[in-house]
């Protein structure tokens, strides 16, 4: 156990320091003004310009201000934020718990549903087997934002069920904002989740030891829990773990449609306006965020299998 | 319906996503939504700046920005979100009114007892949002924390004329000037003028004006609620100072909702009570809508083509003006801004009125709208020896309204006998055209949506076609330009002053170092049973929440 948190830790630190460097050098690359967001269009004075750049050291060589970015960040200091005029950290804190819920929402909607509606698609054949396989082939070929675009015009603008825009206050009326955009978020994945839980059950339900169980007059019921989904649970929680680790980097696009203001959102923005700073920050919070969801899939592998030795299946 | 709402939200998607990402352009999209085509606008003088004043209270509103506010330190506020919520929470010493005009604001009075004097006598009663009273410390704090440069704001410019600010008394503050500047007075009308406590900025340092240092102002709105990058709730100041302009609604939720469509789906269903919107697509869709009312006011703002290179073919005056008679301003304020805008006489739009009114009406109706004629701009080429040139338009395909801009010009330099070629950027590295000399090179002219801090032609001519204008890119001078504004600025008397500032602008619409496209409308939103808010641009500058309220 204690190996295997070590292995993670040192593949964490190996991953955010490659990533942050790769992120920075690219957006370091790309063209465009951080100070642009600042003017709206149209031309900012040159002696604040030169103050503003000075004061965000905008004018240093790439590696010199990778260097002191980096060193701040051991220090624990993500930087400023240009565009907030605010500490990375706290932009950060302020739209983490959106982004965390409305993830979590959407895990937990393809966890239930994904896996509930395959497992009943696999061992139900017939017209609940077809109709399931007809919508989730349907689903699996939206993209998010068509689905928030759907979803809003449907059960917001026409239906007035749930509200358009924002993330709420409190818990049930957090429940009502984020509905709709987990819902939007988890849709494609979702359908993928039941599909291959689907294909699972059934090819398990094929296997020569099922077979001969039921035959053998072994409960249905514990023909299913004990050989079927036992053994489906590991190709599926792989599938459920590359999801939702998917939904992170998804959020940006459902949190613009819905105007929330989370990480995602808040990441888009910054790399349009070259924010270094948030944009490394986020990017460093949604880089720990896949690892660490990453190593709770193999707990989860050693957990479900005592074959599976804990982080073999890490490499 | 249903089947109708969802086309209409697919179109929404489109515009959305075609629109992506660059608030700033012009109100006005031409991929809108397919909405009836309004009738020809009423000529933004007549416009009305007001809507109809509120009665009764509101408890809470919220109101959309295109983007989420950055910062409420009033020197730093440059761009439409932080301007639009500074004026809520704080005063200037110079008050712009809804119509462009000034009144006294933290100043009771301002006095020039000479030409390069102004005396401002500062408001006795007047309390800081906790409490402390407003005192010419203050006035000088501030004012002399927007014209250092070193305090990393945007307006040290405006002071440039500026020998010393002191307190001469217990309610007094004296500003010397190294030359007249009668300018000086409107620029105290915006973000330059804005008064906030000395104590509470100093002890924040450079934090003042973050949602960690936070702001203390002596506005009608106070700061409720704030975090870094998020929904701002400004909640009302029941000890504000003029009792006749108290706010009515209790709390306003300023929202940075950047994307078109949630921006459309927000008002539809009620989740976005206002809004002075900028880029929206689908503002006809929303003009039809029975739940909401838009109101059309005047606008300081200017749809225009920067002339940023004098070495190409447009360096040559007759090629300019060849190319501004070639261009089909009707069809483009047409399709643009379906109406909302008319035909630009001057540089200038008339929204920028604030004084002298008669002065600058009678110069209006003076001068012949733009009409074209491409016989005579082909023919103005030819004398310039300039058939066949090559002219670059930077611009953007990534927003309709700067894609449209780019190519109403480029087929009117076609249409006579010059090339036109684009020099395509993203729509984020659109600003890069006004903010880096390297983005603008080998570019002859872009497109721009521009406006002065406010209402007065002159503070947007001295930008574009003085010397040291900040806007002026590649050197344009013209002496008679120059002598009028520089006149303008040292003349007192308000009418003798637009006299002169009309010369400057005759001769502007003339010369042409920007070619002017069209002076569009100012737009406000807003959910029935909500009135009072200006429809003018004076939000940008001036009190505007204050007025908002019930029906």
């Amino acid at each position: 156990m204690l190996r295997f948190a070590v292995r993670r830790a040192a593949m964490l630190v190996a991953a955010l320091l490659v990533s942050s460097f790769v992120i920075f050098g690219s957006l370091d690359l790309a063209p465009g003004d951080p100070l642009s967001t600042l003017s709206g269009g149209r031309t900012l004075p040159p002696e604040a310009v030169a103050q503003l750049r000075a004061q965000y050291h905008l004018d240093d060589p790439f590696l010199s201000r990778y260097v002191h970015w980096i060193s701040g960040v051991l220090h624990g200091d993500l930087g400023t934020s240009i565009a907030y005029r605010e500490s990375v950290s706290a932009v950060i804190s302020a739209r983490a718990g959106v982004t965390l819920d409305l993830v979590l929402f959407a895990a937990l909607l393809i966890v239930v549903f994904g896996v509930g509606l395959g497992i009943l698609s696999g061992l139900r054949k017939g017209w609940v087997d077809t109709s399931i396989l007809t919508v989730t082939t349907v689903f699996a070929a939206v993209p998010s934002f068509v689905a928030a675009i759907a979803l809003l015009s449907v059960f917001s603008v026409n239906l007035g069920w749930f509200p358009a825009l924002g993330a709420g206050e409190g818990f049930t009326d957090s429940i009502k904002h984020l509905t709709l955009p987990a819902i939007a978020l988890a849709l494609s994945a979702m359908a993928i989740v039941v599909r291959v839980t689907r294909t699972t059950v059934r090819s398990e339900m094929g296997r020569e030891h099922v077979q001969t169980a039921i035959s053998r007059g072994i409960p249905y019921p514990q023909v299913v829990r004990r050989h079927v989904l036992r053994n489906a649970s590991i190709p599926v929680t792989t599938v459920v773990g590359i999801t939702i680790t998917s939904l992170i980097a998804l959020s940006a696009v459902v949190e613009r449609a819905f105007s929330l203001d989370g990480l995602g959102a808040a990441l888009v923005q910054a790399a349009l306006s070259k924010d270094f700073a948030v944009v490394q920050g986020i990017a460093l919070v949604f880089v720990a965020a896949f690892v660490v969801t990453n190593a709770l899939v193999d707990l989860l592998y050693a957990f479900l299998d005592p074959r599976v030795a804990l982080g073999s299946r890490a490499s | 319906m249903k089947r109708v709402h969802l086309t209409g939200a697919a179109a929404m998607a489109v515009v959305a996503l075609a629109a992506a990402g660059c608030g700033k352009a012009a109100p006005g999209d031409a991929t809108g939504a397919n909405g009836a085509a309004k009738p020809a606008a009423a000529p933004s003088a007549t416009l009305s700046p007001t809507t109809p004043a509120a009665t009764s209270d509101v408890p809470k509103a919220t109101w959309a920005l295109y983007r989420e506010v950055g910062t409420l330190d009033p020197i730093q506020a440059f761009d439409y979100p932080e301007n639009t919520v500074v004026t809520a929470l704080c005063d200037s010493l110079t008050r712009q009114n809804p119509d462009g005009t000034l009144s006294p604001g933290l100043a009771e009075k301002s006095e020039h007892p000479d030409d390069t004097t102004l005396v401002l006598t500062v408001r006795q009663g007047v309390k800081f949002w906790d409490g402390k009273p407003l005192t010419a410390a203050d006035v000088v704090y501030s004012l002399k924390r927007a014209a250092d440069p070193k305090a990393g704001g945007f307006y040290p410019s405006v002071f440039s004329r500026v020998k010393s600010i002191t307190a001469t008394g217990a309610d007094e503050v004296t500003v010397k000037l190294k030359q007249p500047d009668y300018w000086l007075d409107g620029e105290l009308s915006q973000m330059a003028g804005v008064v906030y406590e000395k104590a509470f900025a100093e002890s924040k340092g450079r934090k003042f004006g973050t949602p960690e240092g936070g702001l203390m102002c002596t506005g009608p709105y106070k700061v409720g609620g704030w975090k870094a990058g998020s929904e701002l709730s400004v909640v009302r100041n029941d000890n504000y100072w003029d009792p006749a302009t108290k706010a009515k609604v209790g709390e306003i939720d300023f929202k940075g909702v950047p994307d078109e469509s949630s921006i459309t789906t927000g008002f539809v269903t009620g989740a976005i009570d206002g809004s002075y919107p900028q880029a929206l697509g689908t503002i006809d869709q929303l003009r039809s809508n029975p739940k909401l009312t838009v109101t059309d006011g005047p606008s300081f703002a200017s749809d225009a083509i920067v002339v940023s290179s004098l070495k190409g073919a447009l360096g040559d005056v007759r090629v300019r003006q060849a190319l501004s008679m070639a261009i089909d301003r009707k069809a483009y304020i047409d399709t643009l801004y379906h109406g909302d805008a008319q035909l630009p006489r001057t540089l200038a739009n008339p929204g920028t009125w604030g004084y002298a009114k008669d002065v600058f009406q009678a110069d209006w109706d003076k001068l012949p709208d733009p009409t074209v004629d491409v016989a005579k701009g082909k023919q103005l080429v030819t004398d310039a020896g300039a058939t066949g040139k090559t002219i670059t338009l930077g611009m953007t395909s990534e927003v309709s309204t700067i894609n449209s801009s780019a190519t109403a010009i480029r087929s009117a330099g076609e249409s006579i006998g010059l090339k036109v070629k684009f020099k395509a950027v993203s729509a984020q590295n659109f600003i890069n055209f006004f903010t880096d000399p390297k983005a603008r090179e080998g570019v002859d002219a872009f497109p721009t949506v521009n406006y002065p801090d406010y209402a007065d032609p002159a503070a947007f001519y001295t930008t574009v076609a003085a010397p040291d204008g900040s806007q002026n890119y590649d050197g344009f001078t013209d002496p008679q330009i120059n002598q009028a504004l520089d006149a303008a600025r040292t003349t007192a008397d308000p009418a003798a002053r637009a006299k002169l500032v009309v010369q400057a602008g005759d001769r502007i619409a003339d010369q042409l170092p920007w070619i002017p496209m069209a002076a569009p409308s100012s737009v406000l939103i807003t959910r029935k049973g909500l009135t009072g808010a200006p429809s003018s641009f004076v939000y940008m500058g001036g009190p505007w929440a204050n007025l908002l309220g019930g029906a």
